[in-house]
């Protein structure tokens, strides 16, 4: 198929109202799940996607993309007006958003939020275009060792920066691995762990296991703390930002947007570095580095660019290598399956119409988030409004009724609730819960690509390295693991003489 | 917590899930074909290198606490009242529990409501007329979405039976 007939194919499939009415409501879903603090981008996709099992799979698909896309700029604006980060990503933005509306600038710090969040979304969006298909049509040559070799090095960059610490990150991705062996044994169909329970012999369900990780422990923390989430909203003020101030900042933006789709298509890291990696370069190479921090609006830009550059990247390695790119993406990854389509290099082949139908959804998102993100801008107010008394039990309720909703299956909300009780654990113990919800879902394709290797060279491990990719991928995860642990004993070594000096 | 503090249960309880799953859970609970030639195709084989791994990771985490410096302070603490907050907590554990239980007997939506009811009041909400009338309308507005749009079967419990 032509790329003309790829393209074709994918505007008939979301050349309706059906879908951009999707893409559209998605987009408003995550900027108002994203402005709520306490709620999160992870949350707003996670409580979305049971709502998605009736629909087509593409319409499905896009509104979760929207929600995504929608998330991670709204969590911009409580950081800016409340300095409480809507999500992780949005903690850069913090450091120069909160002073700026303390001076009465608040307006003005979030206009550049969203006019850099659309510029680099509009870029990590053609990037993904351009680098999805290029990687799927290299990755169709994979074979098991290939991939094993691929998802063991996932795991080994998302474990180790997932957190404060590799070790923590390991715990948390064998956990998760550990969970993933519940149910029938892939090869000769034995029990592990099912204790004689039929519910279990399907292995753990994926959607109670993620709104159980992630949605149920922020309901904990809020019965824990009832008043963490208060908070003080600024109000916009006058000044709006003007197209000279952002003309000033293109250069951060651009250059932002880039350290994002660098970053976000490295499966694992993740929307944060991005952001303060693209912040931190923005204040080394800017004339005004001494105003960052004190209310810079190119620290906002940069921030914005670097968090919103992730967006569109963590979908090259989803929908190219079937590795998601980070947690949102590894939910997405979940619509996929509940609709029976496996992303990676052979959707490439299979399913284009679907990739080339998402490629369009994407690059019309970006108009969407510009337009909605105007308007959830000046309706913050009534979003940071809504009493947290009621909007927890409300979550609680969805959770709920979603995950029942997979499998008409009251056990599956006891997962969740039991892995509730599990993820408020691992955030009062700051394990990184990321690392557990990735390895949990890639733990099956891990074992699977393993054992057909072993069955491929008469169990001979040489197969693991046989060739250039294998030792690619082996390469990168030594570098990995080297260059964590020596900046955790560097950290360790610091602490100590900061202890030292101290104890003096 | 202190990070060394967090460090050494860490790890403790690594090494101690480690131990259960090698000595207990594995031998007891993941069965294996007695023709299984090749210990590294064996169903066992996966589970086995995972706990010992993590066995692994436990002492890292052990070693690592102890070059960590002590803590000369008390952690400040997230909470005023640390015996409330386990109080709720304890709250919310027996009102999952409830809702579990009471799920097949009284149906989703009446189960949802009280539930709604019970985590609200749990966390003190300042606007309890809107949480009661967020808790009857909620449940019954998902029920119409699931039930009659998704097609979803809503359990609906012995008692009162919904349209």
């Amino acid at each position: 198929m032509s790329f003309i007939d790829s393209l074709l194919a994918g505007l008939s499939l979301v050349g309706n109202l059906e879908s951009f009415l999707a893409l559209g409501i998605g987009v408003a879903i995550g900027v108002i799940g994203g402005a709520i603090p306490g709620l999160s981008a992870t949350m707003a996709v996670a409580l979305t996607l049971p709502f998605t099992f009736t629909m087509q799979p593409i319409t499905g698909i896009l509104l979760l993309l929207g929600v995504y896309k929608g998330g991670i700029f709204g969590g911009s604006i409580p950081a800016i007006l409340i300095k409480t980060p809507g999500t992780p990503a949005s903690s850069a933005t913090v450091l120069d958003g909160y002073p700026l509306a303390e001076r009465g600038q608040a307006g003005k710090a979030l206009g550049m939020a969203l006019w850099s969040s659309c510029t680099a979304d509009v870029i990590s969006n053609l990037s993904l275009i351009l680098f999805a298909g290029w990687l799927a049509s290299f990755a169709l040559n994979f074979g098991p060792p290939e991939f094993f070799t691929l998802i063991l090095f996932s795991l080994t960059i998302i474990a180790g920066v997932s957190g404060e610490s590799l070790l923590r990150g390991a715990l948390s991705a064998m956990l998760g691995l550990l969970l993933a062996t519940i149910g029938l044994d892939l090869v000769y169909g034995t029990n592990r762990f099912t204790f004689g329970d039929p519910n279990m012999m399907g292995g753990l369900n994926f959607i109670a296991v993620l709104i159980g990780l992630f949605a149920i422990p922020e309901i904990l923390a809020m019965v824990w703390n009832p008043r963490s989430h208060d908070g003080t909203t600024r109000i916009l003020g006058k000044n709006w930002v003007t197209f000279s101030e952002y003309r000033k900042s293109f250069k951060s933006i651009v250059r932002g947007s880039f350290i994002g789709v660098f970053l976000g298509s490295i499966p694992g890291i993740g929307a944060a570095p991005s952001a303060f990696l693209s912040y931190s370069e923005a204040r080394r190479t800017s004339a005004n580095k001494e105003n960052f921090g004190k209310g810079e609006i190119e620290g906002v830009a940069a921030a914005e660019a670097g968090n919103n550059g992730v967006a569109g990247a963590t979908l090259i390695p989803l929908l190219a290598l079937g590795v998601p790119g980070d947690v949102i993406t590894a939910i997405i990854i979940g619509a996929f399956m509940i609709h029976g389509l496996q992303p990676g290099p052979m959707m490439f082949v299979l399913n284009v119409d679907i990739i080339y139908g998402l490629f369009i959804g994407l690059i019309v998102s970006s108009v969407f988030l510009f337009l909605l993100g105007s308007v959830a801008i000046r309706g913050f107010k009534y979003v940071a409004d809504i009493p947290r008394g009621v909007l927890f039990p409300a979550v609680l309720i969805l959770c709920v009724y979603g995950v029942f909703a997979v499998n008409n299956n009251i056990f599956d909300v006891g997962v969740m609730f039991a892995m509730g009780w599990v993820g408020f654990l691992m955030l009062r113990y700051r394990i990184p819960a990321a690392p557990f919800l990735i390895a949990f879902i890639l733990g099956p394709l891990l074992e699977d690509n393993f054992r057909q290797a072993m069955l491929m060279s008469g169990s001979s491990p040489a197969i693991l390295f046989r060739g250039p990719i294998t030792w690619f991928f082996w390469a990168v995860t030594a570098i990995t693991v080297v260059a964590i642990v020596h900046t955790g004993i560097k950290a360790t070594r610091k602490g100590l003489d900061q202890h030292k000096e101290n104890e003096e | 917590m202190h990070n060394r503090t967090i460090q050494i249960q860490l790890g403790v309880g690594a090494l101690l899930a480690s131990g259960f799953l090698l000595l207990v859970a594995i031998p007891n609970w993941v069965s294996s074909p007695s023709n299984v030639s090749n210990i590294i195709l064996s169903p066992l084989f996966w589970p086995n290198t995972l706990a010992g791994l993590m066995g692994i990771v436990g002492l890292g985490l052990l070693l690592t606490s102890i070059r960590s410096p002590k803590p000369q302070e008390v952690a400040p603490s997230d909470v005023e009242d640390r015996v409330a907050a386990y109080s709720r907590l304890a709250g919310m554990a027996v009102i999952m529990a409830l809702t579990m239980f009471a799920l097949p007997r009284l149906g989703m939506v009446w189960t949802s409501m009280l539930a709604f009811a019970a985590v609200a009041f749990l966390i003190r909400t300042s606007h309890p007329v809107a949480a009661l009338i967020s808790a009857v309308v909620m449940p019954l507005v998902l029920y119409i979405f699931f039930a009659h749009v998704a097609g979803v079967a809503i359990p609906q419990g012995v008692f009162v039976r919904l349209p």
